[in-house]
């Protein structure tokens, strides 16, 4: 699916696979939230796999995305998965984090488990 | 050539000598000092050493300014000494070696040219100040070269240990453990938190027993760093499990307030395995 900065690919029955690129602008994150949330229900989707692989740094601003966006799929029954954070993301991260984040994180689809 | 103008005449008479085969004449002071019971060389290389001695000294003396410390001629030279400090303690040599060849050289060169041009140098006090000033910067070189080279054998020898000292061993397809032995401060947790990382990113491991039993002590900074790597760890998606806590250790970290839901702890190693192959599915029978 085509929005702006970022593609959306279903993966699997419920399973979909979004694929941030460089010039995705999470300070627009309202409408990006609107639109995944819509094309995740018309889909009927329960898992969203949130690929980190070319993200080096997480910083409060990116993480306050990842959070309004995990919290706004759940909403529509739907878990997001944050998969392949970097060592370097997941240090970051960890630093100013006070609490485990909203959303659910793996090594990769296939290390996930029911 | 205004520098010259002040020269005596024989400082004057050093710098126009044309000098060449002398290097045989040098070999003494490397023989003594470095093919002796140490046998830190052959006298085939101290020949070598010599002859590149003896070019470097003409090229230094035929210079634009031989009394210029800032020259490349003298940089050469000085590069020279670095490099044959650390040669020698590489070999197992002591920098006294070196310095005492350094002052042997200086007296033998001095006696070399006297012979060689027939012009008493050794009598010369601008001459003797002249060489003592380049031998002395020289001397210095070989300091620097033996002090960097021992600072760099500790920096590795201590990286050593620090790997040794945590060792993260992959003991079944995708389970790592980490035993963390001696005192944990807040740079050594931090290394050992990248090192985790990358090798859980490496590996692709889904679970890490980190075990505790050799940690006695801990303070605020570190129990926060201990969190903040565990923490880590399962943002990257593997399971952190902590094992061998110490009673002292419990309790400090109570003391602390430091919430440890969503940190799985186990008694021992062991259990600790125990719990990370199950959390795998791997049943481990008798």
């Amino acid at each position: 699916m085509s929005i702006p900065g970022l593609h959306l690919t279903q993966i699997g029955r419920g399973d979909f696979l979004l694929d941030p690129s460089k010039s995705l602008n999470i300070r627009d994150s309202d409408r990006l939230i609107e639109d995944i949330a819509a094309h995740l229900l018309q889909a009927r989707a329960t898992r969203l796999y949130y690929d980190l692989s070319d993200l080096s740094l997480i910083d409060p601003l990116y993480y306050a995305w990842l959070d309004a966006l995990a919290r706004a799929v759940q909403a529509v029954n739907v878990t997001m998965i944050c998969i392949n954070m970097q060592p370097t993301a997941a240090f970051a991260l960890s630093k100013f984090l006070k609490k485990m984040p909203s959303f659910q994180t793996a090594l990769g689809i296939e290390s996930w488990r029911e | 050539m205004a520098a010259r103008k002040n020269l005596s005449e024989k400082v004057k008479a050093l710098f126009e000598l044309k000098i060449s085969g002398i290097a045989a004449e040098l070999e003494a002071p490397g023989l003594k000092f470095f093919c002796g019971d140490q046998r830190l060389m052959d006298p085939e290389e101290v020949a070598d050493l010599s002859h590149e001695f003896e070019s470097l000294i003409v090229s230094l003396l035929g210079s634009k300014d031989p009394s210029d410390m800032q020259s490349p001629e003298f940089h050469a030279l000085e590069s020279f000494f670095g490099g044959l400090s650390q040669r020698v303690l590489m070999r197992g040599g002591h920098v006294e070696d070196v310095v005492r060849y350094t002052q042997s050289l200086q007296l033998a060169l001095i006696d070399v040219l006297q012979k060689v041009s027939g012009i008493p140098f050794s009598e010369s006090r601008s001459v003797l100040l002249y060489f003592t000033g380049i031998f002395n910067e020289l001397i210095m070189a070989v300091f620097r070269a033996y002090l960097e080279e021992r600072e760099n054998t500790l920096q590795a020898q201590q990286a050593e240990l620090r790997e040794t000292a945590t060792p993260i061993t992959e003991i079944w397809d995708g389970v790592l453990t980490l035993p963390i032995i001696g005192t944990l401060d807040s740079n050594r947790t931090m290394l050992v938190m990248e090192a985790l990382l990358n090798r859980i990113a490496k590996d692709h491991a889904r679970a890490v027993v980190m075990d505790l039993t050799g940690v006695k002590r801990i303070d605020s900074q570190v129990s926060h760093h201990l969190i903040q790597m565990v923490r880590a760890v399962q943002l990257m998606g593997s399971d952190a499990i902590v094992t061998g806590i110490h009673p002292e250790i419990a309790r400090a970290l109570v003391s602390l307030n430091i919430d440890f839901n969503n940190i799985t702890t186990r008694a021992s190693m062991s259990d600790g395995l125990k719990e990370a192959f199950c959390r795998m599915g791997i049943t481990v029978s008798h």
